[in-house]
This record gives C-alpha cells, structure tokens and sequence, in this order.
C-alpha cells in the first residue's frame, strides 16, 4: 500500500530538464500532458470550425453549434444574468477539468491529480471572484463587503478568501487522487473486466462531475460577489 | 507501522458523515421532486452542491489518512 502511495504521489514528476541558469528548468509531467490534448482540442476546435456558413450549414457546424449553446446555456444558467460575461470563461474552465479528468481512459496520468494544477486552477477562480466583485463595486464597497453583515464577522469573511480556494483545489485533487488509487489497487487485485467498468464510473462520470461542481461553485461565488 | 494504520482508518471515518449527509441529502430531494416534478432542474443543481459539499468532509479525511501514511 504505501509502496503504491509513495510511487503515485511521490515519484519524480518531471519529464523533461531543461539546462537554465546554473540549475534546471523542470517541465511536469502534467504539464505535458496538458500539451498533448491541448494540441488534440485545438485540431478538434479548427476542424469543427473551418468554412462556417450562415444559410445551409452542413452536419458538423449544426452539431458544434448546438454543443455551444448547450455549454453556454448551463454554465450562464448557474452564473445568473450580471455575471453573464463571466460565461466563457467558465465554459473554457470546464472543458479543461472536464477533458483533463478522463485523460485517464488513454492511459495517461490525469494533470488534476497533480496538486500543482488544482491550486492553480483554484487561485485563478478566487482572483476572478474578487476581481468580478471589485470591478462591479468599486473599492470602497468590496471592502465594505467584508464587513457585512456584521463587522463582527469581518475576520471570517477575510479567511474565507483561503477557505474557498483551498477546498476547491483539495475536493478536486482528492477526487482523482482517490479515483485513481482505488483503480490501482483494484488492478492488482482483478486485472481483467472489472477494472473496465468501474473505469467508467471513476473516469468519465466521476471526472464529469468533479469538472462540474468545480464549475458550478466558482460561478456560484461569482453570482454572489457581483450581487 | 500498526498505530499508522490505525491512525489511517480512524482518518477514514470521515466517511461516516459523509454518506449520511449525502444519504438525507438525496433523501429530501426525491421528497422534493416527487411533490413539485416541475422543480426538478433547481433541485438537482442544489442537491449537486450539497452533495459536494457534504463529500468534501470525506475527501479531506482521505487525504489525511494519506499524509498519515506517507509522512509516519
């Protein structure tokens, strides 16, 4: 067990050295990985939208437009109608999480189970949070803010700023963390059949939905900075 | 090694209040959705973020069983 921990957690990460300086420049393992399916998504994205018409759209650009609007129509539906310009943003956020969970099923290490691309993801939600609040408010009132509704309850406010991003990152990292521990022991236990349809449950709905509520709650806060 | 891993499964009694607040959860919302059908989409969004919520508790005891185990 704790051979299967230390090899999962704490194994060299890095790929690829790069001579910088004196020392080294690392590259990350998932950062890598994040190359390739970006390199896979933006073909898919200039496949999907080369020759757009208006009149006459052929198969693809009716399935890419609906995709959109599917995407669009969620992700604006949780943002509220203030926040709506916060939308694609959410949108590309999703599609990330969303992807880089179920890059498991190519044999590749999940970058979200790397701590590094959670905290990542998590610190630019809470800076757009307070971002989306001070450009609604303007300063004076973002600060009030956090006096409200009590100044009593100021330091709580104040701590919340590291409570939030620090529980999206965790829920997320452990999510895939312990997806793919339970995958790893089950492999030894059963190799065949079974590891492929818990593989569907861990992979692609529990990563669909970890990219979800990860979504879902940075748009909630949203809605409620900019209120 | 024996107290780590009890310390570990100790740690991963988190569990416990996890499932049960999913379990009442899920609960109130089946109630919900059988008296108001047509509610259902507001319902679902809510039930998802209680329900992450409530397993954040789990995950966290998870982890520490892990740092539990890795830093003994």
């Amino acid at each position: 067990m704790k051979e299967l921990l230390t090899e999962l957690l704490m194994e060299d990460k890095t790929l690829i050295h790069v001579p910088f300086g004196d020392g080294f420049f690392d590259i990350y393992h998932s950062v890598v990985v994040t190359w390739i399916f970006m390199a896979v998504v933006i073909a898919l994205i200039l496949f999907l939208t080369h020759d757009l018409k208006v009149h006459n759209i052929s198969k693809r650009q009716a399935a890419l437009e609906s995709a959109v609007l599917f995407l669009r129509g969620a992700v604006s539906g949780m943002l509220g109608e203030e926040a709506a310009g916060y939308t694609d943003y959410i949108v590309t956020v999703l599609i990330f999480i969303g992807l880089s969970n179920m890059v498991g099923l190519f044999g590749f290490t999940p970058p979200t189970m790397d701590l590094n691309v959670t905290i990542a993801l998590s610190v630019m939600s809470i800076v757009l949070v307070e971002a989306a609040g001070l450009v609604k408010k303007g300063p004076k009132k973002w600060l009030k803010g956090f006096a409200e509704p009590m100044p009593v309850v100021a330091p709580m406010n104040v701590l919340e700023l590291v409570i939030r991003p620090l529980s999206l990152c965790m829920r997320l990292f452990g999510n895939i963390l312990g997806a793919t521990v339970i995958m790893e022991l089950l492999k030894h236990v059963v190799p065949v059949i079974l590891p492929a349809a818990l593989s569907l449950y861990f992979d692609l709905f529990d990563g669909a939905i970890q990219a979800y509520v990860f979504c879902f709650l940075t748009s909630l806060y949203i809605k409620e900075a900019v209120e | 090694m024996s107290l780590t891993a009890l310390g570990a499964a100790i740690a991963a009694f988190t569990g416990i209040g996890a499932g049960i607040g999913i379990s009442i959860a899920t609960a109130k919302a089946t109630d919900a959705v059988a008296r108001q059908p047509e509610a259902d989409g507001k319902i679902m969004k809510l039930l998802l973020l209680g329900c992450a919520l409530a397993e954040a508790t789990a995950i966290y005891g998870f982890v520490i069983a892990i740092m539990i185990i890795l830093f003994s």
